[in-house]
């Protein structure tokens, strides 16, 4: 009994360690999204959609700038509210996790699922390294916040993809001045960039509000997990028609082409 | 000209016209849809055929029937239909219909049967029905799925088949609509009654030719997928559309031999 126990607690680790995070292909679209308010200051460039449900005010823009739409409590922003609170939910259950501790500033951190206990602080340089694998994820698990200092950086090397990084944080998360932050914050409550601070990820508050001050949102390509495999179309029946017509003439022979049959 | 002539002209003048909108919606789907590409083909394969026969139409009786003005009729009903909404199949099959009855109005049933191998080939440029395609894509994807699989495991290639996507030793190729064989099919088969033609005068020939051409195209589609699982560097690009190409090629040539192998047989037993 008891190996049979153990048997299918390994198939549900491995399991696990297969599963993937995925966003939601809505929610993916948007480099900002919040619950009750967006508010920016300053020129923020915001590369994808900026959007906000339930709530529905969004202030700053201009002079701040959105490469893709604005979406005010919409049935957009409604539906990527919703996938939001699935990912958020996948995110924060995902495992099983090493539990770190909170300062992660001047650490390298491997693919995986990390825990801490409390908050996280990156007060340093901060390495993520997908050791050549580009679906490679990273997952950071936090009850509470998530705070990063003034500078402090977050670094993707060895094919690490911003979209395959997710932070998923209990309460609030605040990215300090002129610091570089990589991934996706799924944060519960708000999240805010201070000045000057580029975010090559999502900022996605669920219930509270996202305020940005003069900064980048690159929102990534991916929305996590592999490529979907690709598919393999023939070439277009037009290309092989004309050739089996040019091989079917060349076969018969000029003569026999133009030579009608003598049918009845 | 004679007024027979003029008739005729006059004729095709009017179905052109009428079926304006429809012709047009035709051709914005051989240009927008790969799988029917082949379209602009089709006309001219058949303007080719009625060139090539054109001393069997000059030495035939005209006789004029009525009847003719009957598949006008159900033609206009059918076109009506497409107008309301049946959709475009509705009047493209209009338009056919429409072109058998004004050859009856003007020659009779002796033209329409000598007219009737051009007619069927037209039906290769008519749209896609979508009520077939619909029904048929899917069964078709998981075909060329299994076909494929099977080919990779007798090759020695382990292959893991989930539905529609084969995971080859962590490579993952996905049989998507557009892979379903269907643009295989089509292309084949209006190749093979067209070779039929070209080759031989026996109308069973032809129609043999177009049965066998089904399976020899589920077959390539399935082989075709197989060599982008085993092969990545066949999934997309110049050396995923050159190895379609070459497969379709060889599937012409099967054609080929399939020919030979039945009129050797007719031979044997006749």
């Amino acid at each position: 009994m008891h190996k049979i126990l153990a048997l299918f607690l390994v198939m549900g680790f491995s399991v696990c360690l297969k599963a993937q995070i995925t966003l939601g292909s809505t929610v993916g679209t948007f480099g900002v999204l919040a619950g009750t308010t967006v508010t920016n200051t300053g020129p923020t460039v915001a590369i994808g959609n900026v959007g906000v449900s339930p709530g529905s005010a969004i202030t700053g823009f201009p002079p701040g700038s959105v490469t893709g739409t604005i979406h005010s409590a919409d049935g957009l922003a409604g539906t990527a509210q919703t996938e939001l609170t699935t990912a958020y939910n996948s995110v924060a259950g995902a495992g099983p996790s090493t539990t770190i501790a909170a300062a992660l500033g001047g650490l390298t951190f491997f693919p995986g699922v990390y825990n801490t206990g409390s908050s996280f602080g990156l007060t340093g340089p901060v390495t993520l390294d997908a050791q050549g694998n580009p679906n490679a994820q990273f997952i950071f698990q936090s009850p509470s916040t998530l705070t990063t200092a003034s500078g402090s950086t977050v670094v993707l090397i060895n094919g690490a993809q911003a979209s395959n990084v997710f932070w998923q944080v209990g309460s609030s998360a605040t990215l300090g001045t002129n610091s570089f932050f990589s991934g996706n914050i799924l944060a519960s409550s708000s999240i805010t960039l201070t000045t000057g601070s580029a975010l090559q990820g999502r900022a996605l508050a669920r219930n509270g509000a996202v305020t940005l001050d003069t900064n980048t949102v690159t929102t990534p390509m991916g929305l996590g997990g592999p490529p979907p495999p690709l598919g393999t179309p023939a070439p277009s029946s037009l290309i092989l028609v004309t050739t089996a017509l040019l091989g079917v003439f060349v076969y018969q022979g000029r003569k026999k082409i133009f030579k009608p049959f003598i049918t009845g | 000209m004679s007024w027979r002539k003029s008739i005729a002209v006059f004729t095709a003048l009017a179905l052109i016209t009428c079926y304006s909108s429809t012709l047009r919606g035709m051709f914005d789907q051989w240009r927008s849809d790969e799988d029917m590409s082949h379209g602009f083909l089709v006309p001219i394969v058949i303007l080719w055929i009625i060139w090539r026969e054109r001393e069997r139409w000059r030495s035939l009786p005209t006789e004029p029937s009525w009847w003719g003005l009957a598949f006008l009729a159900l033609a206009a009903g059918l076109q009506f239909g497409g107008a309301l909404g049946v959709g475009l199949f509705a009047g493209s099959l209009a338009f056919l219909l429409s072109v058998a009855g004004a050859v009856l109005c003007l020659g009779g049933f002796k033209w329409l049967r000598a007219l009737a191998f051009p007619l069927v080939l037209a039906i290769f440029m008519l749209p896609k029905l979508a009520i077939v395609y619909n029904q048929a894509t899917l069964p078709l994807q998981l075909l060329a799925s299994r076909i494929a699989a099977g080919i990779l495991t007798v090759s020695g290639i382990g292959v893991i088949r989930e539905g529609n996507i084969l995971d080859v030793g962590g490579h993952r190729v996905a049989v998507a609509e557009a892979c379903n064989g269907i643009r295989y099919l089509l292309s084949l088969g209006f190749m093979a009654v067209v070779f039929g033609y070209v080759a031989d005068s026996k109308t069973w020939m032809r129609l043999a030719l177009l049965f066998a051409a089904i399976p020899i195209a589920i077959l390539a589609n399935g082989v075709r997928v197989a060599a982008a699982g085993w092969l990545p560097s066949l999934e997309a690009g110049t050396p995923h559309e050159v190895a379609g190409w070459l497969i379709f090629v060889a599937c012409m040539a099967a054609v080929i031999v399939v020919r030979q192998l039945f009129n050797k047989a007719y031979v044997h037993y006749r």
